[in-house]
């Protein structure tokens, strides 16, 4: 629907398919190359830096060189490594990830592919991803690299079951909307998602939806403060530790490109897209810019959370996942479900969902401070210095905080 | 058939072999990783076949499911232990009784494949695609207690899974 339409020929299918191939590979180059060099300028800026500055005006052909470099490299492989593994695990970490562009929609009629079930089709293919991962860390016969893709595969798994819950959620409320117009069953589109979003995004009706979808993002993508899996202190880069050249490249690439793609789905899902707050009538112009300011904007937020927020432990992201965000997840598709059979307005699911968002919030405050009231207590039982001297009475209060 | 080579045929001999090749490497690998990584191929194969069975729902669970979770909680489980390592003997003294069972369940399965009158529709068009809203109604609905069985029976099976690897406060 792409190129032929903008091209205002005729083509067969094939030609067509092969067209829409090379579109999404030069784009996502291109995508990368922008990626990399934001992070590193928006990295600079949050540590008081100015970041690259001397490849071209203000170091805008940075990403250039680093890919000559890479390309340039000598690839590497370890004697010891496995040999099949090894080689195929950067293609496999990959490939998932360019197919995950086929569902997304720029426009309101610029996407690859409109599937119906594209919310399905993105989480599915982009769970293989992890496969590549696993035979990378397998595969290089390096127990850091081992640890760290071990550490990928179950962060990935965890994070994995809440995330597709809230989209579970999402999915309700829009098919609820939908409903109103007639077809229901176009709720696993994200296209018609977007659609439906013109004058309310859908953060305003699931906000703990989207707080959700932001961290599973985060940890799908092993962003900080969730990257333990390729944590240089701890496991001396991860997974990809005894890559190099071209195919540490794709690692990056693959990376770079799931960002890039789940920042998309987010703000179509969450944001209204293309849609919100113009309408569907503002034309092609000013949709793709407006969905390009959304995505830009998530992008700085992620780049941010690098530099804002410090790693945590891997037993703390376990059990965030489990204890805490798979139970407000499903509490939330159970809420809609309550809500939505029983025909409650839109404002009745929102302020439901904030209440979650914010019941939530309490928790982990209340369970934070627990902890640290627990260090306080400890810290009390320590034997008290003799009442001597009658000084001010120190609280142990800020003794337990770290 | 004979006057000509539909795209769907040619896409399923090469599923087909795709498939048959990693189920013939998932049993053959000696190293028990790369039979994991065969499975993956296979199981992926399958859900080709899904996509042209238009079944595409089933197709995307299947890689969901099979493809990433089961076979990353396999591999997992391989990589902390010592997969890398040749097993030592791959063929016990039950190899006769192991021939004798792998050959009288194909015998069976091929006997029911044979045995079954299978209904083939006129023509390609007859399919009738089903729909995702189809499947949700009929789980959601007709079946939900069969649904609610299976939902409470995976329950208990973990919830008794993690009572058996957790560590016994009680015995020390």
């Amino acid at each position: 629907m792409v190129l032929s339409e903008f091209a205002g020929v005729s083509m067969p299918d094939w030609l067509d398919a092969i067209l829409r191939i090379i579109f999404i590979v030069a784009l996502m180059t291109i995508m990368a190359f922008a990626l990399i060099y934001g992070e590193r300028k928006i990295l600079a800026r949050f540590q008081a830096r100015v970041g690259p500055t001397r490849t071209g005006p203000i170091g805008t052909l940075q990403s250039i060189a680093d890919a000559l470099k890479l390309i340039t490299k000598e690839d590497v492989r370890p004697i010891t490594a496995d040999r099949w593994a090894f080689e195929l695990a950067p293609y496999m970490a990959f490939v998932p990830v360019f197919l995950v562009f086929v569902p997304m929609p720029f426009t309101e009629t610029w996407f690859i592919r409109d599937l119906n079930l594209g919310l399905l089709f993105v989480f599915a293919v982009l769970g293989l991803n992890i496969v590549g991962v696993v035979m990378a860390a397998w595969g290089s016969d390096n127990k850091y690299a081992l640890l760290g893709g071990v550490r990928a595969a179950a962060q990935a798994i965890s994070y994995e079951i809440p995330m597709l819950l809230i989209v579970v959620a999402v999915v309700m409320v829009a098919a609820g909307r939908l409903a109103v117009d007639g077809d229901a069953s176009a709720a696993g589109s994200i296209n018609s998602i977007v659609g439906d979003q013109t004058t309310t995004p859908y953060i305003l009706l699931q906000p703990l939806g989207f707080f959700i979808f932001i961290i599973g993002m985060l940890a799908e993508l092993h962003r900080p403060p969730f990257d333990m899996p390729i944590a240089e202190s701890e496991v001396v880069g991860g997974y990809f530790v005894e890559y190099s050249g071209m195919r540490w490249g794709l690692f990056f690439l693959a990376e770079y490109t799931a960002l890039f793609l789940l920042v998309v789905l987010a703000s179509s899902l969450f944001l209204g897209g293309w849609n919100w707050p113009f309408g569907a009538d503002v034309g092609l112009g000013l949709q793709i810019v407006l969905t390009l300011v959304k995505t830009t904007v998530m992008i700085v937020l992620v780049i941010g959370s690098r530099a804002l927020f410090p790693r945590l432990r891997i037993d703390q992201l376990m059990s965030f996942s489990w204890k805490v965000l798979l139970p407000f997840a499903i509490v939330q598709v159970i809420a809609n479900g309550i809500i939505l059979s029983y025909g409650g307005a839109d404002w009745v699911v929102g302020i439901v969902s904030f209440g979650l968002l914010v019941a939530l919030g309490g928790l982990v405050y209340y369970i934070m401070r627990r902890k640290q009231g627990e260090g306080a207590r400890t810290v009390q039982t320590t034997p008290a210095t003799p009442r001597v001297i009658t000084a001010p009475e120190v609280t142990p209060v800020e003794a337990g905080g770290d | 058939m004979e006057d000509g080579v539909t795209a769907t045929q040619v896409v399923f001999w090469i599923l087909a072999v795709v498939m048959l090749v990693s189920a013939i490497g998932v049993i053959t690998a000696g190293n028990i990783v790369y039979a994991a990584l065969f499975f993956i191929a296979a199981l992926a194969g399958v859900a080709g076949i899904y996509l042209i069975l238009t079944v595409e729902f089933i197709a995307l669970v299947q890689l969901l499911i099979y493809g990433s979770a089961v076979v990353i909680l396999i591999l997992f489980a391989l990589m902390l232990t010592r997969a890398r390592e040749r097993p030592q003997a791959l063929f016990g003294r039950s190899r006769p009784l192991g021939i004798a069972a792998a050959l009288g369940l194909m015998a069976a399965l091929i006997g029911g494949i044979v045995a079954t009158t299978w209904t083939t529709p006129e023509s390609s068009s007859a399919i009738q695609p089903v729909g995702l809203q189809t499947i949700g109604d009929a789980i959601f609905t007709i079946w939900i207690v069969p649904f609610i069985i299976v939902g409470v029976l995976l329950s208990i099976a973990l919830d008794g899974a993690i009572m058996l690897a957790s560590p016994d406060e009680d015995d020390n």
